[in-house]
């Protein structure tokens, strides 16, 4: 597996190489993603906006300031932690369905902000020249460079998350999501993680929303689409949330079955939203459980 | 039933749609048009609750939800197959000026105002009065229990859920004439605004839908004839983000300890 994603520039054609990098940018957004929902049980569609704001972050920094992108990368990341307390702080008391709609305001209004600042973000005009990363100074202006960047941020990460998810907090978020007033029972305090939580996520995002500004090299208030968000959900709802692996397998798959269907266009979209609900009751877990599951009964 | 359904904005935008070819493919008046649209969009609704709905109640959350993307995905693309991606002129409606006590309005606009108020009174009362509207609560409050007393559990769920998207689908023809233009992206805008006033009243509640309703709407018009026309999408979801933090379980909501 290891050895297939080092030598995939090799063997890929420029698109199928484009879309490997782009699942590789949105695993950081998934990662954030599962963090809060998987393991914290909280349902934040917020985690798109944070992905939005990151990128927004990066190439501002990198365009206004001259930032360079290694830079501007731990910045946006850093921001859109800063920018999570304040919110997390009032949605936290909330619960279920209010949470659930607090993250999705807080979607539509970064948009609107993204939208009618401006002075500061050009509004819909969008911002262009985001300058790709430069490595020893020369700019990685290939694909393939930029898988391997990707692909190394992305490794990082997802390690990071492993370690985080493994540790005697990973195991408290667990206990939170499976029973909160038992978790508070035994002396967690159950806010102070789950507050840790979301803004970890919302740093996951940050960095993939700079890593996603810094190479399609343009930015527009699109980025906040709702679109990106169910893309996300997708991610970690069919890899199977509260797990690692399916996770780092959905983004493989949800964002390479689209592509695939691009033989028929028209169709395209129509066939990816019945694949979802035939997917839905065949697999209820998720690809990855189902797959390790397989996998026990193959050995069996 | 307490699912998150991303797919009912879509009903919305087809019985819009609906509508359109009634009135201007097939030159039928406006109020057939209308009738038609619910029409379809009711038999569209029991299909969809047949084929899918009353399954996903036994499925875990996080996957009803990707379950209901999938429908909306469908739906949305799917009437762009039919009827294209370029918005539609809706020439239909009561398109004359009335004054309500000394405010000109838009006649289809008070067409609209008594459509919901009969539809709000009706739910209200099958809701609080008829068998249906008792099974109905029952259901939302305890599935088992009702299996238990022998409640045919997966037909209450059909009936609301084709009452639902019936309802959507009249609302988009109704609210068409008003928008001019119709298109096959108006329906997620819609849901993520009807989500807001739902959390906003309180789930669950039809008085609060109707006030959360009236708040966001009296907010966005505000907003957007005083401060700036752009910023009425933030508007809605930054009056419930505001409410919330003053009363988490929404105006009419009960509070429940989770």
């Amino acid at each position: 597996m290891l050895v297939l994603t080092l030598v995939a520039p090799a063997v890929l054609s420029d698109y199928t190489l484009h879309v490997a990098v782009l699942s590789l940018v949105y695993l950081l957004p998934a990662l954030g993603l599962n963090l809060v929902y998987g393991y914290a049980g909280l349902l934040s569609l917020a985690e798109g906006s944070f992905f939005g704001m990151g990128a927004y972050a990066s190439a501002l920094l990198a365009l206004r300031l001259g930032w360079p992108f290694w830079l501007a990368l731990p910045a946006a990341g850093l921001a859109c932690a800063l920018l999570a307390v304040p919110i997390a702080v009032p949605a936290l008391r909330l619960r279920s369905y209010s949470f659930v709609m607090v993250t999705l305001g807080v979607l539509v209004i970064s948009e609107s902000v993204a939208k009618n600042w401006i002075g500061l973000t050009r509004g819909d005009m969008g911002l262009i020249d985001i300058p790709r990363p430069r490595l020893a100074g020369m700019p990685l202006s290939s694909v393939a460079a930029f898988y391997y960047l990707a692909l190394a941020i992305a490794g990082v990460a997802a390690l990071a998350f492993r370690a985080l998810v493994g540790s005697a907090g990973g195991r408290a978020l667990i206990a939170i999501r499976d029973d909160e007033t038992l978790a508070q029972s035994y002396g967690l305090d159950t806010w102070r993680f789950k507050l840790v939580a979301f803004v970890v996520a919302a740093a996951f995002g940050g960095l993939g929303g700079s890593l996603y500004a810094h190479y399609t090299s343009v930015l527009d208030p699109s980025i906040f689409d709702v679109f990106h968000t169910l893309t996300l959900m997708t991610i970690v709802f069919g890899g199977g949330a509260g797990t690692f692996g399916g996770v780092l397998l959905g983004t493989g798959v949800f964002l390479f079955v689209p592509e695939a269907l691009r033989v028929a266009p028209q169709w395209r979209m129509v066939v990816y939203g019945l694949l979802l609900v035939l997917f839905v009751f065949r697999l209820p877990g998720g690809l990855g459980p189902a797959l390790a599951r397989l996998g026990r009964r193959g050995s069996a | 039933m307490r699912a998150i359904n991303f797919a009912h904005g879509e009903y919305y935008m087809l019985g819009a749609l609906v509508a359109w070819t009634a009135l201007d493919r097939l030159q039928w008046p406006y109020p057939v048009a209308v009738l038609t649209a619910a029409l379809a969009c009711a038999a569209l609704g029991l299909v969809v609750s047949r084929l899918l709905m009353e399954r996903l109640l036994a499925l875990p959350f996080s996957m009803a939800v990707l379950a209901t993307l999938g429908v909306q995905l469908a739906l949305q693309n799917g009437a762009q197959l039919v009827w294209g991606a370029s918005p539609k002129y809706f020439n239909g409606g009561w398109r004359g000026g009335v004054e309500v006590g000394g405010v000109g309005i838009i006649g289809q606009q008070l067409v609209i105002v008594l459509a919901a108020a009969v539809a709000f009174a009706a739910l209200g009362a099958m809701v609080r009065r008829t068998a249906l509207g008792r099974a109905m609560r029952a259901v939302a409050q305890n599935r088992e229990a009702c299996l238990v007393v022998g409640l045919d559990v997966a037909r209450v769920t059909r009936i609301t859920f084709t009452l639902g998207v019936m309802l959507a689908g009249l609302a988009g023809a109704l609210v068409a004439p008003v928008l001019v233009n119709v298109g096959t992206t108006i329906g997620l805008p819609m849901v993520l605004r009807c989500f807001a006033i739902i959390v906003l009243g309180g789930v669950g509640s039809v008085p609060g839908a109707l006030v959360g309703g009236l708040v966001l709407g009296v907010a966005e018009s505000f907003v957007a004839g005083y401060l700036a026309l752009q910023l009425r999408d933030a508007v809605g979801f930054a009056v419930l983000l505001a409410m919330l933090i003053v009363r988490p379980q929404g105006l009419f909501g009960v509070r429940v300890r989770a």
